[in-house]
């Protein structure tokens, strides 16, 4: 392609735009008008069942689990006290519960030492009772009476009240969450689990409750808490890196003009782009919301920068504004169009990823790409050109530049000095880094990718490693080849077997099934002998027993045993998590359960197969999209400069940030998340800018001097300091987020730091060795 | 559902009784005395039915259960018994509630499990509110439910289906019941609901009763279908009536324990 030509279109253009510079401005105020408006419509969401795609064969087979036994969604409170059996404590623990009950827009069914169906059998009849009669008692005799009734059946004590008493778990079912259109229609709509979270938090947070201090989980309380928290957390990240991308804009440009556009450009992007996705629907998760802002900010300053940079100097040189503001689209505008183009390609392969938020930022990014594009093209120039002549400073031009031009050029005589030395250093630490690189792995769990930091993160972490409560779960569902099969006592003892095998693993807490009613059951209607906590020896007895069940207002069986008796349902509640342990439990159960039922299908659901699932997306995801995006950078760097070598060539200082980010990863044990998967084809999206400005002026020299030297040295004068610059703001960026509480955060501002310093070290080291080494733009003339 | 169509347990909503002599001045009656005469409305003395019930999940699956039932009232209070035909698992099992019209007084219930062959007096407070094996109707939509419970409203006089109805609101005074109003539209002429829908506590439609197939049956008005469907998770019952018999040769001595244990009346 020839760049002359293209830099003198570029300059038509620019002409063009100083001309019509008015109705640019009018047409760039009414875009963000709409896009403004656009913005009331945003739908920001915390769960991460949208991290799937509606199609997923993992939503699939959860949606398929949710209408045959309801929602799997529960929301648990756990109280703790010195002792739950004294007259206050219970009286307060009914209350919590009652509320729960009554407040809860989706309650469905609570369960607690203070409610709950509790069988007891007699000689002549089953009583269901509650443990905690209807007159909390202060006398000390009938309080230890309720202690002794409470651990009488200790198989069902061990999921209300800790062994010392100190604890006891409050169990809230919800009903099943109505269909997105019904809820959306509402006058004022609010996601149901969000809704539900915050009006768990309004009661256990009350005054009255505090001495049986309460703490909530389940994933609705943990989506609310979540939201919650990355809407602050976002927030004040977000204005952080605002103060200190003008505190370095105005550092770098020391002008207002200078710190006002590329905030105006970033700001605008965002603005219009997720005004767009507002009127679009798109759901967006909270904890990616800040992700495109941040990219956005960075983009619109490099991009600014390298017009500005280059504007400024011939401003400083000729004073003429309006021919500097020529010169500079016509000089900078074909490599920003080209880094643009080729960083929405690199910012496009998340779209291969099929998880929704990586998704989203591969749209919001690209998107505020092309914005940033279109506005430094076209209204970056219109204002530029606003102003007053000036005298020609003639000190600039003697001094061959400024202060930082002439140490680049300096560190450019230094690299060519000593090319060997700097690829051997590179090559070792590359080897180091790839050997880190190789011990990266994927997490989703709270604890790692949000750390313990964030006070709510504690709680939760804290209820689910206590005596009763946890986090965590998967349900094995057993699918029979025909209905009434899911009650026949043989099935049922396999299924104890499952349960026995899965309550042997090392993450599991505890398991629950149809079994624990039916073995109930059986016992209450044996005299409580503890004998008949077993499975009936007839089909006749177990059917008889259900309806027993049901007809006495039970409810829960529904839960364990589906409609037609096809399906049986274990749920295994883990105590803690480990993301290879828990794969290989998933794997284990799977197989142990499938050889045992081997005319039923065996499958694994719940939040703990969808997060093994998303990790396994995200790490076969991260590499090819990895891929993908070196593969699309090297085509149009092939394409563009015409040449397979340069297109070779140029991907090596693309692979630098990737390494190095995967190599600290490694080394430092940062988990692969749904945040630091973002990292790599983010910065692969930012580092090719560099090295399109680097070839590109490299070339352009080059065809002016033939003399790779002269060449580098000139590249590093022009291009050297704006690339310089728009590293060190975008890391300042990138910084900020070092400053959260979660972990996610200070792991993407810190890796990010990283990548880009390692994309400017490759561009400003091994980029000029290589060119020079393969003569990539062809022979010098001697 | 409750004050509605009758009282007590399965019949209660059944039947409906549209008595000439039945004078009523719509003018001058309050929301509360529409539900007190609805309630008040005589339907027998005693009553026999082969009572289908079909559950429909939203996916379409379906249970079917069978039963015949016996009914009679003492005073304000009820006895029923029911013995489960079908399916074959279940077949002879019994059961027998007695149902008292007094607030806060728990029923009486009693299950025959032919399996095992043991009765089991169901005892306790087991709540109203929870759903009658499996179907969508609550014991307490079943059962009696006291007008005092609600707040009656007469909102407004329309025709539907053809038919002159009151349309009721009833806003339940008890936080923990499952609906927080419901709203009847009442047929003028003999006293019997075409519709009832069910509100949740965030006042969405929760469930919607509509009852069909009336007519007379030994003099008696008697809804023989009726549909109940929760359109919030899609699930549906379907009770379809059968061999209705009124003021059949029953008496209170009858509706027992050991009667249960035999497996007929």
């Amino acid at each position: 392609m020839n760049i002359q030509k293209i830099n003198s279109w570029f300059q038509e253009r620019a002409d063009e735009i100083i001309k019509k510079r008015w109705l640019i401005i009018i047409l760039f105020v009414i875009t963000l008008a709409i896009g403004f408006n656009g913005l009331k419509f945003l739908n920001v969401e915390s769960s991460s069942e949208n991290y799937f795609l509606e199609d997923d064969p993992v939503l699939v087979k959860s949606e398929e689990f949710k209408e045959i036994f309801g929602n799997d969604y529960f929301v648990a409170v756990l109280t703790s006290c010195d002792n739950s059996f004294t007259n206050r404590s219970l009286n307060l623990i009914r209350e919590l519960t009652n509320e729960l009950m009554d407040s809860i827009s989706y309650a469905d069914k609570i369960t607690s030492l203070t409610d709950i169906e509790f069988l007891t059998g007699t000689e002549f009849g089953m009583q269901i009772d509650q443990i905690v009669p209807d007159i909390i008692p202060h006398d000390q005799n009938l309080l230890d009476s309720i202690r002794i009734k409470a651990y009488s059946k200790p198989k069902i004590a061990e999921r209300l009240i800790s062994k010392d008493g100190k604890l006891s778990w409050i169990i809230l079912k919800l009903r099943t969450f109505p269909e997105k259109e019904v809820w959306k229609n509402e006058p004022n709509p609010v996601v149901p689990e969000y809704l539900t979270g915050s009006e768990v938090e309004n009661i256990i947070t009350k005054e009255k409750y505090r001495p049986i201090s309460p703490k909530a989980t389940g994933m609705p309380y943990l989506t609310y808490k979540k939201q919650n928290y990355f809407g602050r957390e976002a927030g004040k990240v977000m204005s952080l890196a605002l103060v200190f991308a003008i505190l370095v804009l105005i550092f770098a440009t020391k002008s207002l003009r200078g710190v006002l556009v590329p905030l105006i450009t970033s700001i605008s992007s965002i603005v219009i782009v997720y005004g767009i996705l507002g009127y679009i629907g798109y759901l967006i998760d909270s904890s990616m919301l800040s992700i495109p802002i941040l990219l956005a900010l960075a983009i619109a300053i490099a991009y600014n920068i390298h017009i500005f940079s280059f504007f400024r100097r011939s401003f400083l040189i000729h004073g003429q504004r309006k021919k500097a503001v020529t010169e500079a689209l016509s000089e900078m505008g074909w490599p920003i169009l080209f880094s643009a183009l080729t960083t929405m390609g690199a910012l496009l392969t998340f779209l291969i990823i099929p998880m929704k938020p990586l998704q989203f930022v591969g749209f919001a990014t690209s998107g505020c790409v092309l914005v940033t594009l279109l506005i430094v093209i076209f209204l970056m120039p219109a204002l530029l050109s606003f102003g007053k002549n000036r005298k020609p400073h003639h000190s600039f031009e003697k001094k061959g530049g400024r202060w930082l031009d002439l140490k680049l050029v300096k560190l450019g005589s230094f690299v060519l000095k000593y090319p060997k030395s700097i690829i051997i250093t590179s090559v070792v630490l590359v080897v180091f880094l790839i050997i880190g690189a190789t011990k990266v792995e994927a997490a989703f769990d709270v604890e790692k990718t949000m750390g313990r930091n964030i006070p709510y993160v504690a709680d939760l972490l804290d209820i689910s490693e206590s005596e009763l409560g946890s986090l965590y779960s998967y349900d094995v569902l057993i699918e029979f080849d025909e209905n009434d099969k899911a009650k026949l006592p043989d099935n049922l003892k396999k299924l104890d077997q499952v349960a026995t095998y899965a309550e042997g693993f090392v993450l599991t807490k505890r398991t629950t099934s149809i079994l624990n009613i039916i073995k109930d059951l059986n016992q209450t209607l044996n005299e409580n002998k503890e004998e008949y906590y077993s499975i009936p020896e007839n089909e006749n007895q177990v059917a008889q027993m259900l309806l027993l069940y049901e007809n006495s207002g039970g409810t829960e069986s529904e839960y364990w045993m589906d409609y037609d008796y096809k399906r049986l349902r274990l749920m295994v509640e883990l105590s803690t998590f480990n993301s290879g342990e828990a794969e290989r439990e998933l794997a284990d159960i799977q197989k142990m359960a499938g050889e045992l039922f081997s005319d039923a299908q065996v499958t694994v659901v719940g939040n703990l197969p969808q997060f093994t699932t998303m990790m396994q997306y995200v790490v076969r995801g991260q590499v090819k999209s990895f891929a993908i995006a070196l593969v699309v950078i090297m085509l149009l760097l092939m394409l563009v400069f015409g040449s397979i070598r340069i297109g070779l060539i140029g991907l090596i200082p693309n692979i630098a940030p990737a390494i190095a980010v995967g190599g600290v990863m490694g080394w430092l044990g940062i988990p692969l998340d749904m945040m630091t998967a973002t990292i790599i084809p983010m910065i692969l999206g930012l580092a090719v800018d560099d090295t399109i400005h680097f070839i590109n002026h490299g070339k352009l020299e080059f065809n002016r001097t033939l003399s790779y030297n002269i060449s580098i040295r000139n590249t590093f004068r022009t291009v050297g300091v704006a690339l310089f610059l728009a590293t060190v703001i975008i890391s300042a960026n990138f910084l900020v987020y070092t400053t959260s509480t979660a972990n996610n955060f200070v792991n993407l501002g810190m890796l990010a730091v990283i990548g880009m310093f390692a994309a400017l070290f490759a561009d400003f080291f091994v980029t000029p060795v290589l060119f020079k080494w393969f003569e990539i733009f062809g022979k010098e003339k001697r | 559902m409750k004050n509605i169509n009758s009282n007590k347990m399965v019949w209660a909503m059944i039947f409906v009784i549209a008595g000439l002599n039945i004078n009523i001045n719509a003018q001058t009656l309050t929301g509360r005395q529409i539900m007190q005469n609805v309630k008040d409305r005589p339907d027998g003395e005693s009553r026999y039915s082969e009572m289908k019930m079909e559950l429909i999940n939203k996916r379409n699956k379906k249970r079917v259960r069978e039963v015949k039932s016996y009914s009679i009232d003492i005073g304000e209070d009820k006895k029923t018994i029911m013995f489960f035909l079908y399916p074959g698992d279940v077949k002879g099992t019994g059961f027998l509630t007695w149902d008292y019209d007094e607030i806060g007084k728990d029923d009486d219930k009693w299950l025959y499990l032919p399996a095992m062959k043991k009765t089991r007096r169901i005892s306790g407070s087991s709540a109203k509110k929870d759903y009658f094996m499996g179907t969508d109707f609550t014991y307490d939509d079943m059962g009696s439910r006291n007008v005092d419970e609600d707040d009656h409203k007469l909102l407004r006089e329309e025709e539907f289906e053809g038919h002159n109805c009151w349309v009721i609101e009833s806003v339940s005074k008890d936080k923990q019941s499952l609906f927080s109003k419901k709203i009847s539209w009442i047929r003028k002429d003999c006293l019997v609901a075409l519709k009832v829908e069910y509100y949740d506590k965030l006042n969405k439609l929760h469930r919607e009763l509509i009852l069909s197939d009336i007519k007379k049956v030994d003099g008696f008005w008697q809804a023989n279908k009726l549909h109940m469907t929760n359109v919030q998770d899609n699930h549906q019952t379907i009770i379809t009536l059968s061999n209705s018999r009124f003021n059949v040769d029953v008496n209170e001595e009858q509706f027992t324990v050991s009667n249960l244990e035999r497996g007929d009346i």
